[in-house]
């Protein structure tokens, strides 16, 4: 019997020569790209509502960006940092008042119907402008869509816009839908906001509650011999460590969004056939702030703001709880934002006995127990790394005498918690930098916001100077100038803390290295991923 | 024979009985070694147990030492356990000595109310509570116990039955005591001992719904608990298993301590009655 023992490390070994051997020849070889196969992606969620142009996130989008499109979408090497997808063109008119774009020819709906400016107009009147989440802000100010022919749509402002705010809000605000679908009937209502139809390089195929979404090939696509794949999988995985042996079992090809947990990319890096991508979320980077309620007289006291600034220590944040996937931000805007970027801001060094001392200052002494007052602390829930800032934080606090008491709670109970019933005092929140401060980040700061509106400022932070400016570039049509405010924006909220800017960052994909084309633009995992093949 | 030489003979009862002295000794030093806060960052992140003896278990995602928490753990561990069954206890034995002391409509509503307790799961309930009114030690307590009561509360009312019918209580009622004062002080006490033996099980449950609790995110998330722990520990299973492996077996340690050493109590009462 021993000569057929077969030990389980040369069975591994021998795979990982097998393996190997078929890798190498793919070394080098011509980029064609070839066709057909299944593409598994691991899903963490399943959105209830998968109409993009109604909710603008990159949940939906990750599903429905390749069942509906934009009129442009993030690249790397674009003019502006976009590439064409409906709109062939854009142009911005010297008042502000209008902005033209020429559409692309021969695009058809997935039901056959042809694409056409009025399906643009009406995506814009009555969906992006009063029902999206972002367009509300971003479009408040359009008032018609003229659609001199078929292929053109004139966007038209009641008041001066910034062309490079609509520029810049192209891809994630602009998703256009089929207005023959959804004119009769309640918009909100309508079934395709749960089976889309749109003139993407996929279908919406399917929906199994709990197990899959599937998507098939769109055999009319515009793209030239667009798509490559036949067919994508979201495989719904909800538990996060599930996706990492999903990968090695095969099981799943692609899991984005760092749905490998980051303690883990370290070891998966090394499985064969494995590669971990940190490219591909240039344009989705989300912040980690502590969001502040102002109402709480303590930290109405700058002073205090100041200490808490200082209390945190940035670097090991980014190094413990991001495992260095991150950077640490000075301000509102994150540093890899090639447009609005300012490193000329006030900066809070770790410094603990600096941070004492300011509270000292600031008149609250530490008591009999050492501590100086007591707060409550929300960490948001939806990432591992909120709760684990949480915890650290809480830590951070202790050790210049403010007592943080940790509130958990469930995503709904926390978005009510915070931006309805303002029931915190410190809550730590991961909002996202859109590509324009106008679109996702003014919203923190600005005061006048009405209660309920997430990821807005529900602390009660007024500063009339901070609002003036906010209005001010709101309507400032020069990009350099408009830039410039947004410079003064940075300055400004460094300044006087409504919000602490701790670390900014992005996510990882890791993915088979049978699936080319990945990570080839600055939103890739929500982009059309109508170039994607496989190799085997 | 004393019951202590009694208990001690069975060697389950004497393994139970080592566990839960360790158990209580942890939990009562924890302040003494660990002085502070168990959850402040002491050390590196993700250290390996057995590499730095200032860090014997080693550290966590953020650095904190796994021993400190482990410890303070078991303080969280006990404290919930043995107040959840105190609880249960004593809602139960006053629930079913009332109902079976009063009888017919009060015995009926009160009964009816035990089955529309016992018919939800109790881990259910418990979740739910806790996620309506928010996690804190007391409502943890609260959540479990309300869970655990319908057990005692059955045999509680079993027991009371028999003893209803006894002399004594009709002596009582001859001198003239209140009926409620008849039922808690001369009915109760008599009821109680099969109640204890019960006890050990609704512990023993108390702690793992508590570590369930905290698992899922629902515990005191300003205390280190065991549950909790092996859920932070749960995202680094692949790297760091011994995160989630150290608290799984105190937890398993404690479970089996407390159960054996109930099994223990109860058998040496056994033994104790059939002697007498």
């Amino acid at each position: 019997m021993s000569e057929v023992t077969i030990s389980r490390r040369t069975v591994l070994a021998g795979s990982a020569l097998l393996l190997a051997s078929t890798a190498l020849p793919t070394i080098g070889w011509a980029q064609t790209p070839k066709k057909g196969g299944r593409l598994v992606v691991a899903a963490d969620s399943e959105p209830r509502n998968l109409n993009p142009a109604i909710v603008a996130s990159n949940g939906v989008f990750f599903i429905s960006s390749k069942i509906v499109e934009p009129l442009a979408e993030a690249s790397f090497d674009g003019k502006d940092g976009l590439g064409p997808r409906l709109a062939t063109s854009w142009e911005g008119a010297a008042d502000g008042l209008s902005v033209t774009f020429k559409l692309r020819e021969g695009v058809k709906w997935h039901d056959g119907k042809p694409f056409t400016s009025a399906d643009v107009a009406f995506s814009a009147l009555q969906i992006w402008k009063p029902l999206q989440n972002l367009g509300r802000t971003v479009f408040k100010d359009l008032e018609a869509v003229d659609t001199p022919d078929e292929l053109t749509a004139v966007f038209k402002f009641a008041r001066p816009t910034p062309f490079q705010l609509i520029r810049n809000a192209l891809p994630v605000l602009t998703s256009v839908v089929p207005k023959h679908v959804y004119e009769t009937g309640k918009i909100e209502e309508n079934p395709a906001n749960n089976a889309p139809i749109g003139t993407g390089p996929f279908k919406f195929a399917e929906h199994k509650p709990g197990e899959y979404y599937r998507l098939e090939k769109n055999g009319d696509y515009w793209g030239k011999d667009q798509p490559y794949l036949d067919e994508i999988i979201y495989q719904v995985l909800p538990d996060r460590t599930s996706a990492a042996s999903a990968l090695e079992a095969e099981e799943i090809q692609l899991a984005a969004f760092s749905a490998v947990p980051l303690a883990d990319l370290d070891r998966i890096s090394k499985v064969p056939g494995l590669k971990v991508i940190t490219k591909g979320y240039e344009a989705l980077t989300y912040q980690l702030v502590v969001e502040i309620n102002h109402r709480r007289k303590e930290l109405a006291d700058l002073k205090v703001r100041q200490a808490i600034a200082h209390a945190i220590d940035r670097d090991f944040v980014v190094k413990t709880v991001f495992l260095g996937y991150a950077a640490t931000a000075t301000g509102p805007v994150p540093k890899n934002d090639p447009q609005f970027y300012t490193a000329d801001v006030p900066t809070y060094a770790f410094d603990v006995a600096k941070a004492n001392a300011l509270l000292d200052e600031a008149g609250y002494s530490r008591g009999d127990d050492g501590k100086r007052f007591s707060l409550k602390l929300l960490p948001a829930p939806y990432f591992n790394e909120t709760k684990q800032f949480g915890d650290y934080l809480r830590q951070a606090l202790a050790a210049i005498g403010i007592d943080a008491q940790l509130v958990n709670n469930d995503s709904a109970a926390h978005i009510k918690a915070v931006y309805t019933d303002h029931a915190f005092d410190l809550a730590v929140g991961p909002p996202v930098f859109r590509g324009d401060p106008a679109i996702s980040t003014t919203i923190l700061v600005q005061s006048g916001i009405p209660d309920g509106v997430p990821f807005s400022n529900q602390g009660g932070y007024k500063n009339d100077e901070l609002d003036a400016l906010i209005a001010k570039a709101s309507e400032t049509l020069d990009p350099a100038a408009r830039t410039e405010l947004y410079r003064e924006f940075q300055k400004k909220v460094a300044a006087d803390l409504p919000l602490i800017n701790v670390a900014e960052w992005s996510f990882i994909s890791v993915v088979r290295d049978t699936v080319a084309n990945v990570a080839n633009n600055p939103r890739w995992a929500v982009s059309n991923w109508a170039d994607t093949w496989l190799e085997a | 024979m004393s019951p202590l030489r009694r208990f001690l003979r069975t060697p389950e009862a004497i393994a139970g009985a080592i566990i839960l002295v360790a158990l209580f000794a942890m939990a009562l030093t924890a302040p003494l070694f660990f002085p502070g806060d168990p959850q402040a960052i002491a050390g590196p992140a993700l250290l390996p147990p057995f590499q730095d003896w200032s860090l014997p278990l080693g550290t966590d995602r953020l650095g904190r030492d796994v021993l400190a928490a482990l410890l303070h753990g078991a303080r969280t561990s006990l404290a919930v356990g043995l107040a959840a069954a105190a609880a249960a206890l004593a809602v139960g034995a006053i629930v079913g000595t009332l109902a079976g002391f009063a009888g017919g409509l009060v015995d009926e509503v009160l009964m009816r109310i035990t089955d529309a307790f016992q018919t939800v799961p109790s881990f259910l309930l418990a979740l739910a509570f806790v996620s309506v009114v928010g996690p804190s030690l007391g409502v943890v307590v609260a959540a479990i116990a309300l869970g655990a009561w319908t057990g005692p509360a059955r045999v509680a009312r079993a027991e009371v039955l028999s003893i209803r019918e006894r002399d004594f209580v009709a002596g009582a009622r001859v001198i003239g005591m209140h009926p409620l004062e008849i039922a808690l002080r001369e009915v109760l006490p008599n009821a109680l001992p099969p109640l204890l033996a019960l006890s050990s099980v609704i512990v023993a449950a108390a702690i793992l719904t508590e570590a369930a609790l905290s698992f899922l995110g629902l515990g005191d998330p300003n205390r280190v608990t065991w549950g909790g722990m092996i859920a932070e520990g749960r995202a680094v299973l692949r790297t760091a298993p011994f995160l989630s492996v150290i608290p799984g077996v105190a937890l398993v340690l404690t479970v089996l301590g407390v159960y054996l050493a109930g099994e223990g109590v109860v058998e040496t009462a056994a033994v104790r009655r059939s002697l007498s």
